[in-house]
């Protein structure tokens, strides 16, 4: 083929720096190797045509283009996007760039690029930036730019053309075999296209872009193959998905760094999704590691979030990976770059620039504005200077606590840009404000998650249940003396700010439900997982929104006169549920009483027996009579056994929660309707009148290993999307994981549930009855709703389990929803683990006959309604199964996550169990007898024994 | 003063004695020494400040600091004269060198100096404000109130987890002696800013000191008594023996509540004047579980997150809050009344307890079902039950504090029958049950103790009739006994756990009838004649549910075991026929059951705390020893200062 035909360039730059002249000054500054005339400036500007309108949705035919032109564009390309990226980061990425000429050129050229990388060094840490640095921006180098056209000119394969360099040949070698065989489009595009591009990377995707590989197996023409993969990744159709797949099939420096640049287009949500499978190539491969590099860099610059997210990241797939080739891999040393701090804000730099730069160097300073690299590099090198220099100052004249719980100020990393006249002003207008102090930008919301965290393995070391109970209601009234502080929840995009932890509202949570196995074998004894509530204040960019004020006075705040009407409004309507929430909270009058002194009361009292409705008026009229009779000698008489039915009925009345069980107090917490629970947290809290108040849950867990987690939710959430996509009407709860370390994170709580066995163990019915207990008889529309949810999630959930052979399915992991949903919790045994294969859970799925009793017994249209959501749901997975196993794939590289532990087979095994080769009627019957083989399943009923025996999970 | 106004003039002068005192004295020899008069001497000579200032001010920073600990003692001399101020700088000149001295103190104690320099300013501070017995007769304090400067700097060395440690208790002690100076009249500033005080840090620090001292004095009475209590019997047999003749223990016990007097005022007066302070009551101590900040090394702490400090396992478990703190430390403090400072000790106590159960947020707290913590009650070993103190188990605090009360009605049911403490001990429980009947607040505690506890205390005051009622108006207890059981019959439907509970309430008033009956018969015949006559006149009105109970049910509970021929009923049985006969019974309404007269200071306990206030004065300066401060780690640390 062409490309192989190719002259063997192997464009994998040198990675030592070669010696440089020292009189050599500038990247730009080379003298032009060939004589031209240079201009820097201009070559940038050329560039940037062509990807901007490509990217716009505008496809140029490909093949009318000659290859040299196009070539042109693409290199362009990749610094228009680059235009997006703050000056600075552009500086530092053309340092870092991989060479994209080819070292022959380099050597016949005169002396390579001077060290524009050497000053950027210092910034990255020594040794990894000089690596990467030194590997040198051939983009920028006229000599590669020269030698381009005569490249491409005799090698017009698409490999060159997607590359913007020479290709590699030796990709064919190099590339995994897997798909192709798999996929009926594979042998169209490997006829069509070329072997050099890689046909197993287009036939992944070949399920989900069928009609650009039709074009583009239609297009393919002999000499011009590479289009169609062009074409692709230009296509609508090219996604976070398909670039995250490319990057890690793609062993072409090109390819790579195209999608890369691509990426920088992506939204960040889009991209944030993929961030785990992105650090785990970035710690696995070091040459996908060499092209993600600049992106992450410029993603960590602009966020606080971003930075902390991949330092964790990075920090938990370190853990087990198998590196030892190198002293320290690369995923630790960005770790500690990102974590040094050093990766601020564009605009802080220059300010700082303008403050530290002495007056000495003004010529410098006026060098041509073109030459953008250098200058910029030297305005890292002060204003590192000069941040140090000023953090001595600053400790010298106020303390700093950071991590000081008992300071009251863990969380405050003393900078007061944000709050100055200046910052505020800004604010208000839009503008961003930034941050010129040089305080730790990273420290305060490291601290505050390393409190939660702290408090965790607090708790761990506490011998009881209820000695942990306490010490948590100890810790969080300490953590409160710190808030609110600009630290945030990770778990939440949304931004805010932690204004307060309502400790009451905390619970320890039943570590034991994570065991599955009295026997489990590294069961560490320290696991104390807990849940929060946290009170926070949403804001519009929480890294630089003002911190609202600490509000102390719990007491009257919310209580002044001049609310005294609202209270009452708003206490009025919660009066007639007030038999339901006596007996755990005390009720609406205690509620308003948390904060009233007795003038307060005295006042209210009055104003509020006015405004009360009749019904609870009638039932203060003993009150109400003593009080009259006072005045009046006439005795009033009463009725002992009024009370006392008063008192059954008020107890008797049906209760919307779970009585409080010391032995499982997360149960009560739990089943508390979230709406109420808020209004009521709110209600008692100082902050509740805030604009932005909001109420996020949040699951603590030290000791365990949430990457497993954090895959399932990726999948769960891609399965979601795509049955969406579908228009499939199944029904997944993903929830939220942030991975903290390999053995610790924040779990989003799923709201408004219970767990299967809570019902049982609290309401002693059937799940049935339960049902009919909760939502009406059987032809009430409540039921009926709540029927239809179950059958779409329990649907959704055993194709989710079937697919990921998710085990540990006992009662305790699957929780009930206040709508019927049923919703699957902890995926820490799924793909190729299951706990101890004891020969438990044999069955596909977990579907006991008392699901199906809900959904109205064999046979019933629901149950039939079941079975065809089944076969939709797993047909549309089937459509899209490369995304499920783009995403696995990647992340089983390098790990020693349990759930890979039959290596690539799992990989393999997850694909046989989409069943690519069957047809809609096979698959419908696989369903059927899964669906038969699962009910009747006598290990499901074993498991649950065991679990009832071991664990007294019911 | 003449010397202040034409310093010039005196220069050729010969040297007066005072003044080649001042020398000496500022060039650090030990004036004192050798003359037992000295001190005396030294006052009844004519003060010269200017030279005094002068000598003062040709000192350098480093030769002051070292001149610290004699300065200090100067001072103190000084205060002890009782015209300190007269003597020192002359009235006229009096408040702005007052002034002066406050804001150079506040400044000591602000700025970055050596915590052994700031303790001295403290201690000097103490001095001043104890330097009178009777606090309001104390001159030199009328000063600091006209300089409040002190107040902020002593909250800030509060409001720090380092200084607090060092200074806290000092600081919690000057504090609440300058509230203490003329608090009733509204000139005192420190009152005005102690109460709208809101520094949540503060605050929580104040709490802090107090939870440490409390703390502290539960741990060494838990560790003697578990001491007392491993040893076999033969040991206790013969430490029986052996308090016989010394009160050993009870000697120690005392000598360590007296030295918590101050700490109980300082906790009384941040209950009653604060009212931001009751969210500290349930806070922990941050002291116990922060680790010292580590600036440096934290950078990484999420990553590698520290390991829990393994090798310091608390002492006394999880770190407690001040209100666990305090119901310990009353359970303890209760047990011993028999001396008047330990009754004392107790009133105290109740005070402070009336306080919290008056407060809407600190009930709120109490009774919340998820605010559960452990309460180790000390229960006083009696004849008729073993010492043994209750496996503790967590539970909301309104549960400990009932049982504390339950615990003294139970324990002081004795021949000096402590009436003012039962008064203050019931009014505790009703407060408790007025504000769950308000709020509709269903704590699940086991009334019956509670019930029969007070029954109790109803038979032992019907019994001893004749020892009791001559010495005391028992009838205002008696009252307020009886209207806590109309509360219960009242109201029992917004506040009792279960409908059984109600019949359960029945069943023991039906079975203590006699004592009832008893009590009824005993007001009658006081409410004809003598000083009680109009009291005991009201509890016979109060008694007239309670009978009417006991008269509808005790028939209809004989007509039963007649018509099953059963002698001795069981309490299911009994149980049974109370609920099947409930809708024949009608009953009175009782007025205001649920009003209580607020706790106030004055005038009821002014004289009180007067006393209190007294002994703390004396505590203070038997603690003060200038004698002990260690010169050399003084100097070392003063050296570094300029």
């Amino acid at each position: 083929m062409a490309s192989r035909a190719a002259p063997p360039l192997t464009c994998k730059p040198a990675p030592v720096a070669l010696p440089l002249p020292p009189e050599v000054t500038a990247v730009h500054g080379a003298p032009a190797p060939c004589g031209r005339p240079r201009r820097p400036g201009r070559a940038t500007h050329q560039r940037n045509l062509s990807l901007d309108f490509r990217s716009m949705g505008i496809v140029l035919p490909p093949v009318q283009h000659s290859s040299l032109r196009r070539t042109h564009h693409r290199n362009r390309s990749l610094d228009s996007v680059l235009q997006e990226i703050p000056e600075l980061e552009a500086a530092e990425e053309t340092a870092l760039k991989p060479a994209l000429s080819c070292p022959r050129v380099r050597r016949a050229g005169p002396p390579p690029p001077p060290p524009v990388a050497a000053a950027a060094a210092p910034r990255l840490g020594g040794e990894d930036a000089a690596s990467l640095g030194s590997t040198d921006s051939g983009i920028s180098s006229d000599g590669s730019e020269r030698d381009f056209r005569g490249d491409v000119e005799h090698a017009a394969t698409g490999a060159a053309a997607m590359a913007s360099g020479p290709a590699r040949s030796a990709i064919d070698s190099d590339w995994p075999p897997a798909g192709a065989p798999v996929t009926g489009a594979a042998p169209v595009t490997v006829t069509a296209g070329t072997p050099v591009t890689g046909a197993g990377s287009v036939t992944v995707t070949a399920a989900s872009v069928t009609p650009v590989t039709v074009m583009a197996a239609g297009d393919a023409k002999p000499g011009t193959q590479k289009s169609w993969l062009l074409r692709l990744f230009e296509s609508k159709l090219f996604d976070m998905s398909i670039a995250v797949n490319y990057l890690f099939n793609s062993k072409e420096p090109g390819v790579q760094t195209y999608i890369v640049n691509r990426m920088f287009s992506f939204s960040e949500e889009d991209t944030d999704f993929f961030l785990p499978q992105l650090v785990n190539m970035y710690i696995q491969m070091p040459d996908v590691a060499e092209v993600l590099h600049p992106y992450l860099v410029h993603r960590c610059r602009k966020s606080v979030n971003f930075s902390l997210h991949t330092a964790r990241l990075l920090d938990a797939y370190s853990s087990d990976a198998n590196l030892s080739n190198k002293k320290k891999p690369l995923g630790t040393r960005l770790r500690n770059l990102i974590l040094s701090d050093e990766l601020r804000p564009k605009g802080a730099t220059a300010a700082e620039r303008r403050l530290a730069v002495p007056p000495a160097r003004p010529g410098e300073q006026t060098l041509s504005p073109l030459r953008r690299t250098h200058q910029r590099s030297r305005s890292d090198a002060t204003a590192s200077y000069s941040k140090g220099h000023q953090r001595t100052g600053s400790t010298g004249s106020m303390r700093c606590y950071l991590g000081d719980i008992g300071s009251g100020r863990a969380f405050d990393s003393g900078c007061s840009c944000y709050d100055t006249a200046q910052g505020k002003c800004n604010d208000l207008l839009g503008r961003r404000v930034e941050c010129v102090c040089g305080a730790p930008r990273l420290r305060p919301q490291l601290e505050f998650i390393g409190a939660l965290m702290s408090i965790g393995q607090r708790l761990g070391a506490m011998p009881t249940r209820e000695a942990k109970t306490t010490q948590l209601l100890n810790e969080l009234s300490l953590l409160n003396l710190n808030l609110p502080a600009r630290v945030w929840l990770p778990l939440y995009s949304t931004g805010h700010h932690v204004v307060r932890v309502p400790a009451q509202a905390a619970a320890v949570l039943n570590s034991k439900d994570k065991a599955p196995y009295m026997l489990y074998p590294h069961l560490p004894q320290d696991k104390a997982p807990y849940m929060l509530y946290v009170e926070v204040v949403e804001v519009d960019g929480p890294e630089t929104a003002p911190v609202p004020a600490k509000c102390i006075n719990t007491l009257r705040h919310t209580r002044s006169e001049e609310s005294l009407e609202t209270a009452a409004a708003a206490a009025a309507p919660a009066a007639p549920a007030l038999p339901t929430t006596f007996s755990l909270y005390g009720n609406m009058d205690a509620e308003n009483a948390d904060c009233w002194s007795q003038e307060d009361d005295d006042i209210s009292q009055q104003y509020w027996q006015l405004r009360r409705p009749r019904l609870e008026r009638e039932r203060d009229t003993i009150s109400q009579m003593s009080l009259e009779s006072a005045d009046s000698r006439e005795p009033v008489l009463i009725a002992p056994g009024d009370i006392r039915r008063r008192l059954a009925d008020s107890l008797a009345a049906p209760r919307s929660t779970f009585a409080r069980d010391p032995e499982d107090p997360s149960a009560a917490v739990l089943k508390e309707p979230w709406a109420e629970k808020e209004r009521r947290i709110r209600a008692s809290s100082p902050y509740g009148h805030l604009a932005g108040w909001r109420l996020l849950p949040v699951i603590v867990k030290c000791g365990d290993d949430l990457r497993q987690e954090l895959l399932a939710y990726q999948l769960l959430e891609t399965l979601d999307r795509l049955w969406k996509l579908e228009r499939v009407p199944l029904w997944v709860r993903p929830y939220r994981i942030v991975v903290l370390s390999a053995d610790s994170g924040l779990i989003e709580p799923v709201v408004n549930t219970v767990s299967l066995h809570q019902v049982k163990k609290n309401s002693r019915m059937s799940l049935k009855e339960y049902f009919l207990q909760e939502f009406g008889d059987v032809t009430t529309e409540a039921f009926l709703t709540a029927q239809r949810n179950f059958v779409q999630s329990c649907a959704a959930y055993c194709i989710v389990c079937y697919l990921l052979q998710v085990k540990d399915r006992h009662n305790g992991n699957i929780l009930l929803d206040s709508a019927g949903h049923l919703i699957h919790i902890d995926f820490g045994f799924m793909l190729s683990t299951s706990p101890k294969n004891l020969g438990f859970e044999a069955s596909p799925f977990k579907l006991t006959p008392e699901f199906v009793e809900v959904m109205g017994g064999l046979g019933s249209d629901m149950f039939e309604y079941f079975k065809i959501l089944m076969l939709q749901g797993l047909v549309a997975a089937r459509k899209h199964h490369e995304k499920l196993l783009t995403l696995v794939e990647i992340m089983r590289s390098g790990s020693q996550l349990p759930c890979f532990r039959s290596g690539a087979a799992t990989v393999q095994f997850l694909r046989n169990r989409f069943h690519m080769n069957m047809t809609e009627e096979q698959l419908q019957y696989l369903v059927d007898s899964m669906v038969e083989s699962s009910i009747h399943s006598l290990t499901t009923k074993l498991y649950d024994g065991f679990q009832y025996f071991t664990n007294g999970i019911l | 003063m003449a010397s202040r106004l034409r310093p010039g003039s005196q220069k050729k002068q010969i040297k007066e004695k005072i003044v080649q005192i001042y020398e000496s004295f500022f060039k650090g020899e030990d004036v004192a020494a050798g003359n037992a008069n000295f001190w005396d001497e030294l006052f009844l000579l004519r003060p010269r400040v200017s030279v005094l200032e002068s000598e003062l001010t040709r000192l350098s920073s480093e030769q002051l600091s070292a001149l610290k600990v004699p300065l200090n003692q100067l001072f103190a001399r000084c205060v002890d004269v009782t015209d300190a101020v007269d003597l020192l700088v002359g009235l006229d000149a009096a408040e702005r060198e007052m002034g002066r001295l406050c804001g150079r103190c506040a400044e000591l104690l602000a700025g970055l100096y050596p915590e052994t320099l700031r303790s001295l300013v403290l201690d000097a501070l103490l001095a001043v404000a104890a330097a009178s017995e009777d606090i309001n007769r104390n001159g030199l304090l009328e000063y600091l109130m006209i300089n409040s400067s002190l107040f902020e700097p002593v909250i800030q060395l509060l409001s720090h987890g380092a200084t607090r440690s060092v200074h806290g208790h000092k600081c919690v002690l000057l504090l609440t002696l300058l509230v203490n100076y003329r608090k009733s009249e509204p000139a005192n500033p420190y009152v005005v800013k102690l109460s709208i005080l809101d520094d949540e840090l503060a605050l929580n620090g104040y709490s802090q000191v107090i939870t440490a001292a409390l703390s502290e004095f539960n741990w060494k009475y838990a560790a003697q008594t578990c001491d007392s209590q491993s040893q076999g019997w033969l040991s206790s047999l013969t430490s029986m023996v052996g308090n016989m003749f010394v009160a050993d223990e009870l000697a120690t016990r005392s000598e360590s509540i007296k030295a918590n007097h101050g700490v109980l005022v300082a906790l009384y007066e941040a209950v009653h004047l604060n009212r931001n302070f009751i969210a500290t009551l349930t806070q922990a101590s941050t002291d116990a579980s922060s680790q010292p900040p580590s600036p440096q090394s934290t950078l990484d702490r999420e990553q590698a997150p520290a390991p829990p400090a393994a090798g310091q396992p608390d002492p006394l478990g999880a770190p407690v809050n001040l209100l666990v703190a305090f119901l310990q430390y009353c359970s303890i403090v209760m047990q011993d009344t028999k001396s008047d400072a330990a009754t004392n000790n107790v009133r105290q106590c109740f005070i402070v307890l009336t306080c919290v159960s008056e407060d809407q947020y600190c009930n709120s707290l109490m009774h919340d079902p998820n605010l559960v913590f452990v309460v180790r009650l000390h229960r006083l070993p009696m004849r008729h039950r073993k010492a043994t103190d209750r496996p503790a188990h967590p539970q909301p605090l309104a549960t400990a504090l009932l049982d504390l009360t339950v615990e003294f009605i139970m324990s002081h049911l004795m021949k000096r029958f402590p009436l003012d403490l039962y008064l203050q001990c019931v009014g505790i429980v009703h407060r408790v049950l007025c504000y769950q009947k308000r709020c509709r607040v269903r704590l699940g505690y086991h009334w019956r103790e509670l019930w029969s506890a007070l029954m109790s205390l109803l038979k032992f005051i019907v019994s001893n009739e004749n020892a009791v009622v001559k010495r005391n108006n028992i009838f205002e207890l008696a009252i307020l006994v009886v209207n806590i059981f109309n509360l219960f019959i009242t109201y029992g439907d917004t506040f009792l756990p279960t409908p059984t509970s109600y019949d359960e309430l029945y069943y023991e008033l039906i079975r203590m009838h006699q004592v009832f009956s008893n009590l009824y018969s005993m007001s009658l015949r006081y409410s004809n004649e003598g000083e009680h006559r109009e009291a005991a006149m009201r509890l016979t009105n109060n008694l007239v549910n309670i009978r009417a109970i006991c008269n509808h049910f005790s028939p209809k509970i004989e007509a039963w075991s007649q018509a099953n021929n059963q002698t001795s009923l069981t309490e299911d049985q009994v149980l049974d026929v109370v609920r099947s006969n409930y809708e024949s019974l009608t009953l009175k309404l009782q007025e205001s059951l649920d009003q209580y007269e607020r706790y106030a200071e004055s005038p009821r306990y002014s004289s009180f705390f007067t006393a209190v206030v007294r002994s703390v004065i004396r505590d203070t300066w038997s603690g003060l020893n200038f004698d002990q401060v260690d010169h050399a780690s003084l100097l070392n640390q003063t050296s570094a200062i300029s």
